[in-house]
């Protein structure tokens, strides 16, 4: 009887031993466990973002895709590098235009991403942060003169002194008159605060628009523009390496249905990356080939190549319409539509991916400083494992 | 005497598991794991060079080191940088014998007493050899080396 004890109380010991081994030592070396998870989670992100930044993806040109489809199969390597620069974490526009959410001319969504990147057990999101803040304080009109002030700050509000500004004012008057001047530069004070006076061609434009083009110790530019965002109904501005698109602001596949007005476009403009001016296209309120109807015909509006558009690395676009006025609904006039290009990117965050709601603590971020049409911004990576 | 050796057994295993266990305690102790602070400094490290060497690339930093434009230096690296990276440089001048720090005023943004106490400090070590003068016709560069030393941390 004694021996039988002797084996309970030896087994229940063991046992005892062995579920405290099972619990003690992993809680042990959990610590280290963990530094070894995140540095390989950390060198997993470091890879993801540099096959993002510094791959072109492969077609190498695939963000130029004229008819790209949603989740364009033809894409068979992820990659934004643009393809005709040498230099490293320069940026292709178009490619990063492919991650728009909601692109009219289609775009890859994040599980496509994340298939081509081979991240099927990971979580990532990308964000594109501008390099500092400019804001209009006040824009108004003295007969003969547009006056414009701005601040321009550090991301943490901090004034920004000697910062350069360059304005170019745009504006319409009655049935004709349209015209673009440019101004500056002009230097931010103390308190990052920059004031300015454009000369117009006539008094008192019906339309008007100051676009600011800010540069911060010659590295990094910002553009900005004035002017109250009004309810756009006329068309959607895209651009796909030398091509501009005009596309219906009515989602598939109910484009074809009212208001159906005719819009002609009077003048397309490019601002370059450097301030340089564009006239792309002059047309007529008669002509055939600038015309469009807003609820009749196909999604894509109207379209026209021009070339060397691409290299020429156009920041900001500016189409005059010959519309009914979208602010009054009456009566056929100029209206001027200026868009930043990449539009995703101007002076707010870009976000893409996933949500980064509680993973922050199990994730890692990994950022560069990255070149975008000759803009400097902030690239952000952040990774986290998922289950599958 | 059978029971006794028994026991003796069960001694014995409780004996060997507590051998065992303090084995890997010590094991896990002396184990020179990468930290993530270690890894932390690196990738502070690889943003920094990312950072000098776009500047160099686009002609500004041998301008604003050679022309003394430190303000300008401290914008350009405020709007590159995130802005939870703190910095502080150094620019130095090397000559045959001694190294001369050359920016009196400093070039640094965050509180100084960041790259005291913090335990992630990244230092980046650029080398810049001189400035081209002249125009295109007459373009020449003199060999004039400074040393940068850019002390990256986390805000």
């Amino acid at each position: 009887m004694n021996a039988v004890y002797d084996h309970i109380i030896a087994i229940l010991v063991v046992g005892m031993i062995f579920v405290g081994a099972v619990v003690v030592l992993p809680t042990m070396s959990i610590v280290n466990l963990q530094a070894v998870d995140q540095q390989q989670l950390r060198n997993t992100a470091l890879n993801v973002f540099n096959a993002m930044l510094l791959d072109t993806g492969e077609p190498v040109d695939w963000g130029s895709f004229r008819s790209f489809k949603m989740n364009d199969p033809r894409v068979q390597r992820f990659g934004l590098a643009s393809a005709q620069e040498s230099k490293f974490y320069v940026l292709d526009p178009d490619k990063v235009q492919r991650l728009v959410v909601g692109n009219p001319m289609n775009y890859c969504d994040y599980t496509r991403v994340r298939e081509l990147l081979g991240l099927q057990n990971y979580g990532f999101h990308l964000r594109i942060i501008p390099p500092f803040n400019v804001t209009f304080l006040d824009t108004h009109v003295t007969p003969c003169c547009v006056n414009y002030k701005a601040s321009v700050a550090y991301l943490d509000g901090t004034p920004i002194p000697n910062a350069q500004t360059y304005a170019t004012v745009v504006y319409a008057k009655g049935k004709d008159y349209f015209n673009i001047t440019q101004s500056g530069p002009v230097g931010t004070n103390p308190m990052g605060i920059c004031e300015g006076t454009v000369e117009l061609g006539i008094t008192e434009p019906d339309y008007y628009m100051v676009t600011l083009r800010v540069t911060v110790a010659d590295v990094a530019t910002l553009v900005a523009t004035s002017g109250e965002p009004f309810n756009n109904t006329i068309a959607i501005i895209n651009v796909v390496y030398d091509t501009l698109v005009l596309t219906s602001t009515k989602d598939p596949p109910d484009y074809n249905e009212p208001p159906n007005e005719n819009v002609w476009i009077l003048d397309i403009v490019a601002i370059g990356s450097q301030g340089l001016l564009w006239h792309l296209f002059d047309g007529t309120k008669a002509g055939q080939d600038n015309k469009f109807n807003t609820g009749v015909g196909t999604f894509e509006l109207w379209y026209e190549d021009f070339p060397g558009l691409h290299d020429f690395e156009p920041v900001v676009f500016i189409f005059n319409f010959w519309a009914v006025d979208p602010i009054t609904g009456l009566g056929r006039q100029q209206v001027l539509i200026v868009m930043a290009y990449p539009d995703v990117l101007g002076t707010s965050v870009f976000d893409y991916g996933g949500s980064l709601k509680n993973v922050r603590g199990a994730s890692v971020k990994v950022q560069r400083s990255v070149v975008i049409s000759s803009m400097t911004y902030t690239a952000e990576l952040w990774l986290w494992k998922e289950s599958p | 005497m059978k029971n006794k050796n028994g026991q003796m057994r069960v001694i014995e295993t409780i004996l060997a598991s507590f051998i065992i266990v303090f084995a890997l305690s010590f094991a896990n102790i002396l184990a020179i794991t990468p930290t993530s602070q270690k890894y932390e400094a690196t990738e502070l490290e690889k943003l920094g060079y990312n950072v000098l060497h776009d500047l160099d690339e686009q002609g500004l930093l041998a301008r604003f080191v050679y022309t003394e434009e430190w303000d300008d230096i401290v914008a350009a690296l405020r709007v590159t940088l995130p802005i939870d990276v703190y910095f502080n440089m150094t620019v130095y001048y090397l000559d045959d014998t001694n190294v001369t720090k050359v920016n009196q005023k400093p070039i640094s943004y965050g509180y100084p007493e960041t790259f005291v106490t913090s335990k992630n400090i990244a230092s980046i070590t650029y080398g810049l050899i001189g400035y081209p003068i002249g125009n295109n016709s007459t373009y020449q560069a003199t060999y004039d080396p400074r040393i940068i030393i850019l002390q990256l941390a986390r805000g």
